[in-house]
């Protein structure tokens, strides 16, 4: 079939049906569920370092209130970076492409910090928008840039994460096309393209997992100035 | 592939539901009642997993079609279905074919390079994790065949006590037999001392006696000698003397 450049950015559906939640949920039938047993196999076992290695670097800065976000901050992670992964397979649908679940992701978890921040200790978390040793003029126009860059977070955070991978999903078709197109007239550079389409590749892989992290990242951080 | 991924996955799952609902499941995960009902001991995971040809394909797939068609069987049949899928365009090659390849040679290349590097990580993993688990329960034998050897230590000397006892109780024996023999010296040498007074008391009464009449006598006979006697005394001694003298004279 032809597929156009946008056909991988479209939700799946078969026959009407939309098939958008498999697409959401299929990635964690791939991780192994924990036994119960003492002594597990390899999957496992890397499974468990890898849930340590990211529930560590995300809770360390983190009060011991923050600790209550392990669970959701930890799971995000581990769900963003198999739907990125995944997504590089051929004729496969990323979720991450569409703004409508990125900004779903960040919006709720940016308010939930926001909020708490607001309820707990609404003082600190104003004093947040006047950075440290500003001169005495300029304290209305930084507040109301603070402000703006504030609320403007769940829209950058969603945005980055769209962005990112539509942008590169987006190259890697360009590419591939410019390679397939040029194969038939000019092998070699045909040839040349398709060394590019590798290092994009490469640099896919690495973005899709970078991507993951920042978001998560940032949402601790977010966290952390506001528990 | 995926099939036998949620087949293997539920009875797990069920089962690691909170334990007042896992009983109740328990029995729905054994359809055919053909396994163990407890929970444990858990049978021992595999030395080694299925065995795959190629990565992808199990080898159980070259067995099953080796008595019809011998060693390249399913080559035959991957080729043969590959240039049908792509000689009826079933298959479009498309520009997702060439995004496809490099994902692949980028995935291929991972597993090649890194996969022997990390499953001997997770080994390590897992060794250290059960290496810690011995080495506390060496350490725990450990301590209590320490106190084993203590305690037989203890009862040992515990028999030697006896031999203190017994040295103690000469000491205090060869004590006690000490000073009652000083007592006993004290008071001899006390007796002694009031009876040498006695004695000495007796002597000086008796030297005393013997002065005072020495004295006496010597007073008396004094008294008694008159002048007359006197007189005829020294008479006679200076004969005496005369004649002596004559006989010195004489002897000389």
């Amino acid at each position: 079939m032809n597929l156009s450049f946008f056909d991988q950015f479209s939700s799946p559906s078969l026959f009407g049906i939309p098939l958008i939640l498999i697409s959401l949920t299929f990635p964690a039938l791939l991780l192994p569920s924990p036994d119960n047993r003492w002594v597990t196999n390899r999957l496992s076992t890397l499974q468990l370092w890898l849930i340590n290695l990211i529930t560590k670097q995300l809770m360390t800065p983190l009060n011991k209130k923050g600790h209550k976000w392990a669970l959701i901050l930890t799971s995000l992670m581990i769900f963003l970076l198999l739907v990125n992964l995944l997504g590089l397979l051929p004729y496969t649908f990323t979720p991450t492409t569409q703004l409508s679940m990125n900004l779903a992701l960040a919006f709720p978890l940016w308010l939930a910090t926001l909020l708490t921040g607001l309820r707990n200790q609404p003082s600190t978390t104003l004093s947040h928008l006047l950075p440290e040793g500003t001169p005495t003029l300029l304290i209305p126009a930084l507040i109301m840039i603070e402000t703006t860059s504030l609320l403007i977070r769940p829209l950058a955070l969603g945005v980055r994460l769209t962005a990112n991978l539509t942008a590169g999903h987006l190259l890697i078709q360009l590419i591939s096309t410019a390679t397939v197109a040029l194969y038939s007239t000019m092998p070699a550079i045909s040839l040349l393209t398709l060394l590019i389409l590798l290092l994009l590749t490469i640099l896919e892989v690495a973005v899709a997992m970078i991507q993951a992290y920042v978001f998560v990242l940032l949402l601790s951080l977010y966290l952390q100035e506001n528990i | 592939m995926l099939s036998r991924l949620v087949l293997r996955a539920a009875p797990a799952a069920l089962r690691a539901l909170p334990p007042p609902v896992a009983v109740g499941v328990l029995h729905t995960t054994r359809p055919l009642h053909t396994t163990q009902q407890s929970l444990a001991p858990v049978p021992p995971l595999p030395e080694k997993g299925g065995e795959v040809r190629h990565g992808l394909i199990p080898e159980e797939f070259f067995q099953f079609l080796y008595p019809k068609t011998g060693v390249t069987g399913p080559y035959m049949l991957g080729t043969g279905l590959l240039l049908y899928l792509l000689s009826k365009e079933i298959y479009v090659i498309n520009h997702e074919t060439v995004a496809s390849a490099c994902i692949l040679a980028v995935i291929i290349y991972g597993i090649k390079k890194f996969g022997a590097d990390v499953a001997a990580f997770a080994d390590k993993l897992n060794e250290e994790k059960v290496s810690a688990a011995q080495a506390m329960k060496n350490e725990a034998m450990q301590a209590l065949q320490t106190a084993i050897e203590e305690e037989k230590k203890e009862q040992w000397r515990v028999e030697g006590h006896t031999y203190l006892f017994d040295a103690k109780r000469n000491n205090i024996a060869m004590l006690l037999e000490t000073n009652y023999r000083e007592r006993l010296m004290m008071v001899y040498n006390e007796v002694k001392k009031r009876l040498d007074y006695q004695v000495a008391l007796q002597t000086l009464k008796r030297q005393k006696e013997q002065d005072h009449m020495i004295q006496w006598v010597e007073k008396n006979v004094i008294q008694s000698i008159t002048p007359q006697q006197q007189k005829e005394s020294i008479a006679k001694c200076i004969l005496d003397l005369k004649a002596l003298s004559k006989s010195a004279h004489a002897a000389v």
